[in-house]
């Protein structure tokens, strides 16, 4: 039957199942090509992929770096300082729209149009303003993600009711107080929703500024290590990318449960 | 009826006018409400009523003539409302709390509001800790006198529709604002929960009659917008029926200039405990009905008598 539920145990024996086939397809489709060519690295085996994992892990005499390691620094102190400015200016343009209609009048035009000028297009641009150091990867992600989620935030506080906002002043509250007391804890979970949607389209940007300019960092490596067919590397490079956008997911789901509880049974 | 300054008044409309572009919607409204007074605001669909409270409260100001609100310091000459103010309390039939806080929370935001700044809130945080404690306090004791002394932990998704405007009652009453006004409350509502929170009004009435035997000023003061010609009986002490089916001609006007006040009687009063028949107030509601919902009855206005 349609939406009829499963069983937990049911749901959990597919969601087993669902992997135990993903993996016996890759070793199958890996066996398949080291049969006609026993040297391939382009579906590595197990033991290739344990032998770049090993690589990544591993300190470097020659380079002296550890390629894991650097890599996460980097990538992650870049996709959280984007993550960060993104994040903060787009409540402060999203609630600024919401509550004030010359900030809306201002900014809702501008930021309607970049929200669908996708941020690897204009890569060239930001080398040309910006160059090629931090702020860079900073501006790709906070261009990539801001206009979107500072539009969703905007959308959340329009739809907050009138009413409570008049009752808000009718018990003592200043504008101030409407904004940070009132509006904010309202729209604060739909940010997060708007976030853990964005934690993906960020990455994107990132890894691929990384991939064109980076001398560090998960997209430089996946690069380097793609065009030297060392896929035994890149294949948990990607692993680790798809883990760590889960992780955050899951964290942001946590948060929002933690700081915002009548937000989910709400819905 | 007092002068205008009388410390007895707690609002007073004078010659309150209103429309949208073209719509003519309140016309000449003058309307003096005591201390004290369970004034019940009745009229057609589409007369004016929602218009006037929004008015009072101030979220959409007359186009002509002012309302002002007085306190009980009989050197006050009263407030002319200008917005949205703490001296005005509002139940609505939706979004009647804020989703995000419990019943607690919400009763004791307007304490909060009102008593302290986000910069005390902020910097003064061992004060306000403690402030906090006495306003939870407060709240706390408000929801037990509106029975829901067992759900202060729940948030407003998990209250009934009659719970949620028992907390939105306690919401208002917390402030002790100079008046109460509450726009078509129980719409919503079940019939038992209704009367129960018809009940609960009565109770509040009941106190603001002890409280005139004992030389003191009545705590509550309240306008409850309804629909519902019973309730609006039942709940009052004072019915005003505004319509916009008015004699208007015989005023000198060649076209609507908008809704009046054609009915403002006193109504019975009830004890909570009474058993709620309506059939003793058939007459008044007969009356009612011909004076104010009648299309085809053109009752000059009470204020242009007055």
């Amino acid at each position: 039957m349609i939406r009829s539920p499963i069983k937990p145990v049911t749901k959990i024996l597919l969601s087993v199942l669902s992997v135990a086939f993903l993996l016996i397809g890759y070793s199958w489709l890996s066996d398949r090509q080291h049969l006609e060519n026993p040297n391939d690295t382009t579906i590595p085996s197990w033991s290739q992929l344990a032998e770049g994992v090993e690589r990544s892990v591993k300190w470097n005499e020659r380079t002296e770096d550890r390629w894991l390691t650097d890599d996460a620094k980097a990538t992650v102190i870049r996709l959280f300082s984007g993550l960060c400015i993104a994040v903060l200016g787009s409540c402060i343009l999203g609630i600024g729209m919401g509550c004030m209609a010359p900030i809306e009048a201002f900014f809702h035009p501008p930021l309607s149009f970049f929200a669908k000028v996708p941020a690897t297009a204009v890569i060239a641009v930001f080398m040309a303003l910006v160059g090629l150091g931090m702020e860079m990867y900073i501006t790709m992600i906070v261009f990539g993600i801001l206009p979107s989620m500072a539009i969703s935030v905007y959308q959340a506080v329009k739809e907050f009711p009138e009413e409570l906002q008049y009752k808000a002043y009718t018990l003592g509250a200043s504008h101030m107080e409407v904004i940070w007391t009132i509006i904010f804890p309202y729209v604060l979970p739909k940010l997060i929703d708007s976030l853990r949607l964005m934690i993906g389209p960020a990455m994107v940007y990132l890894i691929a500024a990384e991939m064109l300019f980076g001398d560090v960092g998960f997209g430089y490596r996946i690069r380097i290590q793609s065009k030297l067919l060392n896929m035994g590397v890149v294949y948990p490079y990607l692993v680790l990318l798809a883990g760590f956008g889960f992780t955050m997911d899951y964290l942001l789901k946590t948060l929002q449960r933690k700081i915002s509880p009548w937000f989910e049974k709400q819905h | 009826m007092e002068t205008e300054t009388s410390p007895k008044l707690s609002l007073d409309c004078q010659s309150v006018s209103h429309w949208f572009g073209t719509k003519k919607v309140l016309h000449d409204i003058n309307l003096s409400v005591e201390r004290g007074q369970f004034v019940s605001l009745v009229g057609p669909s589409g007369c004016g009523k929602s218009t006037l409270l929004r008015a009072i409260v101030g979220t959409h100001l007359p186009r002509k003539g002012e309302i002002l609100t007085l306190s009980q310091d009989p050197a006050d000459t009263g407030t002319k409302v200008g917005g949205p103010g703490r001296d005005r309390g509002i139940v609505y039939q939706h979004y009647s709390l804020f989703p995000f806080l419990t019943a607690l929370e919400n009763v004791a935001l307007g304490l909060k509001l009102d008593e302290t700044s986000i910069g005390f809130r902020t910097f003064r945080w061992g004060a306000w800790r403690k402030l906090r404690k006495k306003h939870l306090k407060q709240a706390a004791d408000f929801l037990d006198r509106v029975k829901l002394g067992d759900a202060i932990h729940q948030y407003p998704h998990e209250m009934s529709g009659g719970m949620r405007q028992r907390v939105a009652i306690a919401q208002a009453l917390v402030m002790k604002p100079e008046i109460i006004l509450l726009d078509e409350p129980f719409g919503a509502l079940d019939e038992a929960t209704r009367e129960e929170l018809q009940k609960a009004l009565l109770l509040l009435f009941a106190e603001n009659q002890e409280a005139k035997k004992a030389g003191k000023a009545p705590p509550y003061t309240l306008i409850i917008v309804t629909h519902e010609l019973n309730e609006a009986i039942y709940v009052g002490d004072r019915l005003i029926g505004l319509s916009q089916y008015w004699d208007w001609k015989t005023e000198g006007h060649t076209e609507f200039p908008g809704a009046s006040i054609v009915y403002d009687q006193t109504s019975p009063v009830f004890e909570p405990h009474d058993i709620r028949e309506f059939e003793v107030f058939e007459d008044q509601r007969n009356a009612l009905r011909n004076e104010v919902f009648n299309p085809d009855r053109w009752e000059p206005r009470v204020s242009h008598l007055k």
